[in-house]
């Protein structure tokens, strides 16, 4: 038995056959699709129900013979009917009975006495209207509690005068490690990790209104989430409550934190980093030219960019750059030759530059140009340059013999000295230490190498020392040799400078006055001894004579005694005489 | 009681020196010797009798064979070298012979020759000796 659409459904359950007619009678009166069923008694309702169940409404009589129990009739054919509005005939005028029937959940009572066909009409129309409102509610009221419970976005509702929880769902359970029974024993201050007073006082001024907040938050083992807090004020259970959406925000912020990072580093290499980093378009027009211009050439990027790449360089340089870029697309990156760059202030600086082709690169469209500022170095260079020049004059202006020797090579280079010195040819030399070495005479070789132990052993940048070389033709000449070391980055020597200063002359004069010395030291010598000897003992006999010339008895024996004394010193004074005419 | 000793290979300075001495009543007859090993004997033995002498030795400087400084050397190992009182006689002092004599604790001075009279006044002053002169 299937109905027809639009056509109206109804089960009466009435013992009464008169009242039954009178019911299908107003109802006929109304409605014209209409089919009616009707039950005697409790038991006949309670199969017809069990069987069907699209009935628009059921019209119910209190007092069935078969049903003493009102309560317990109206609570059964209720639970039977599922969820068909019920509507309540009564003969009672206890209006309060059915005030209580109402509360069981049916959907209007109506006095038998006072039915007509339109009352009857407008109550199954506003039972049924009534009920498909509670359905479309209790369906709606699914449907959010649904979202509610699995929204992936952690939720809850709150008191919202004690903040405690009143519900909670999945998300949230899983996000705070909390169980929703511990949830409901925590208000949500057990979260707050910090700045309570900002969030108190944010929800007191809003407790009316929808609020968003920045907190943080702990889970039950302590992590720290930084959650994106909105919440709207809503009634639950006839409570005044909040709903809160916890949007956790702390993966995002530690992204953004971590691509801050890189965007400063990214920033500090190119604005702060000693290189000139620029983009070159097809032109060799700059199309961009990194902050960093502006400490190292004094300009700002906006006044290079756009301007052809060689306004900015020498124009002796322009032809070995443009030389270079020629070859533009064979190779990925090559380096340019050094070149003269004009700074802010039109002044010369020495760039080195390498070119990075990157015109398939869509986000680059061009030639990076990596360039660095070695003005510094290029002027090293120079006075390196010059002071070996200076170097070269002096080796040749001086008439000492310069050495240069490479400790790591273990070799020498002589000036032109050495031949005029010592007379070796270019043929004749050899470079190695140990050609040098040989060439000391034996006598100081050990002094020598024992003293250069000092620059090879402990440091010494400075060494000066006196020894004899060999000359080509055998002879030894004396030498003041003079270092100077050239230490490695290490501290190493890795450089000797030395000037070979020929000494003999001088060395040959000053050993001459040195045995001049000793000979004069001679002379005093024999003043003091042998001179004195005879001289002594002539005073001594002298003495005798003259205060004790009583008491000797052979006066001729002094006097012969002083004699030989005389002719003695004489002796000795000639002696002295020839010695000191001797040639020195 | 001291007893003199001239040792010097020269003899005209012994018989100078002694002449002086005996003249200044340091000593009536002092012993001389040409050779300073001798002398050395000769104060040595004369420490093993019983009744033990001071010595005044006049020492000349250079001297063959053993020279004053072996001399001195060989005096100053002996245990009765408080008894010894050594008067170098050189016919130059130089400073370097003072500083050597330092290390020898028998000199008492140095006198250049000739000997003087009053070299021979300061002889009698000498601290360690003086007690001899005093009666006399």
């Amino acid at each position: 038995m299937t109905k027809n659409s639009g056509e109206l459904k109804i089960l009466v359950i009435e013992d009464n056959p008169g009242d039954f007619m009178l019911i299908e009678d107003y109802l006929s009166e109304e409605h014209h699709a209409l089919e009616i069923q009707r039950a005697e008694n409790f038991k006949i309702a309670k199969t017809i129900l069990q069987k069907t169940s699209d009935f628009d409404t059921v019209l119910l009589d209190l007092s069935l013979p078969d049903i003493n129990n009102t309560e317990l009739l109206v609570k059964d054919i209720l639970a039977f009917s599922n969820g068909t509005p019920v509507v309540v005939l009564t003969g009672y005028t206890n209006k309060d009975y059915g005030v209580k029937t109402l509360s069981w959940g049916v959907s209007d009572y109506l006095l038998k006495d006072e039915i007509n066909a339109s009352i009857l009409s407008k109550s199954i129309h506003y039972s049924m209207e009534r009920r498909k409102v509670q359905h479309q509610l209790y369906e709606s009221e699914e449907k959010y509690r649904t979202l509610f419970d699995s929204s992936p976005l952690p939720m809850w509702v709150l008191d919202r005068n004690t903040l405690e929880f009143l519900s909670v769902n999945q998300a949230a359970i899983n996000l705070y490690e909390y169980t929703r029974e511990e949830f409901m024993q925590m208000s949500v201050r057990d979260l707050w990790a910090d700045d309570e007073a900002r969030i108190e006082e944010t929800v007191e001024e809003n407790f009316h209104d929808f609020f968003t907040l920045k907190v943080r938050h702990y889970t039950k083992s302590k992590n720290l989430l930084y959650i994106d807090v909105q919440s709207n004020p809503i009634l639950f259970g006839g409570r005044e409550a909040r709903v809160t959406q916890a949007h956790n925000i702390t993966e995002k912020l530690k992204a953004e934190e971590k691509l801050r990072h890189s965007q400063e580093r990214f920033k500090a290499l190119v604005q702060d980093g000693s290189d000139l980093i620029s983009i070159i378009d097809q032109n060799f027009h700059y199309a961009y030219v990194s902050p960093s211009v502006k400490n190292i050439l004094g300009v700002d990027p906006e006044k290079i960019e756009g301007r052809n790449v060689f306004d900015f360089i020498h124009r002796e340089d322009r032809d070995k750059i443009e030389g270079k870029i020629q070859y533009l697309g064979s190779r990925k990156s090559y380096q340019l030759p050094s070149y003269r760059y004009k700074d802010g202030k039109g002044e010369w600086r020495w760039f080195e530059t390498i070119i990075s082709d990157l015109r398939d690169d869509p986000a680059v469209k061009g030639l990076i140009a990596n360039s660095r500022d070695i003005t510094k170095a290029k002027v090293q260079e120079q006075q390196l340059r010059e002071s070996l020049e200076r170097y070269d004059i002096v080796a040749k202006a001086t008439s000492d013999l310069i050495t240069d020797f490479d400790v790591k090579k273990n070799e020498f280079q002589y000036s032109n000295a050495i031949y005029d010195i010592f007379g070796y040819s270019q043929e004749e030399l050899e470079t190695s230490k140990e050609w040098w070495q040989d060439r000391i005479h034996p006598e100081d070789k050990p002094r020598v190498i024992e003293a250069a132990k000092g620059i090879y052993e402990r440091g010494q940048k400075i060494l000066g020392i006196e020894y004899r070389f060999k000359c080509a033709n055998g002879e030894y000449k004396y030498i003041l040799d003079r270092s100077y070391v050239i230490t490695d980055a290490t501290g190493k020597p890795s450089r000797i400078i030395g000037s070979m200063q020929d000494i003999t002359e001088r060395r040959k004069y000053i050993n001459a006055i040195e045995r001049s010395n000793e000979r004069l030291r001679e002379i005093a010598w024999t003043q003091s001894h042998v001179v004195r000897a005879p001289l002594a003992r002539i005073m001594g006999l002298i003495e005798l004579l003259k205060n004790q010339r009583n008491n000797l008895d052979n006066i001729e024996e002094i006097i012969d005694n002083i004699l030989n004394s005389s002719e003695e010193l004489d002796k000795v004074i000639r002696k002295i005489t020839i010695k000191t005419e001797e040639e020195f | 009681m001291l007893e003199v000793l001239i040792v010097d290979d020269d003899q005209i300075v012994v018989f100078i020196q002694k002449k002086m001495i005996s003249n200044h009543e340091i000593a009536q007859n002092p012993i001389s010797f040409s050779q300073a090993a001798d002398a050395l004997n000769y104060i040595l033995e004369d420490q093993n009798h019983t009744k033990k002498k001071d010595f005044l030795i006049l020492l000349d400087i250079n001297m063959p064979n053993m020279n004053g400084w072996d001399f001195l050397k060989r005096l100053e190992a002996h245990p009765q070298k408080s008894r010894y009182h050594v008067i170098m006689v050189t016919s130059s002092i130089d400073a370097k012979d003072k500083e050597k004599a330092n290390n020898y604790s028998t000199v008492r001075s140095f006198i250049e020759k000739p000997i003087s009279a009053a070299d021979c006044e300061k002889i009698k002053e000498i601290s360690e000796i003086s007690h001899f002169f005093e009666t006399a």
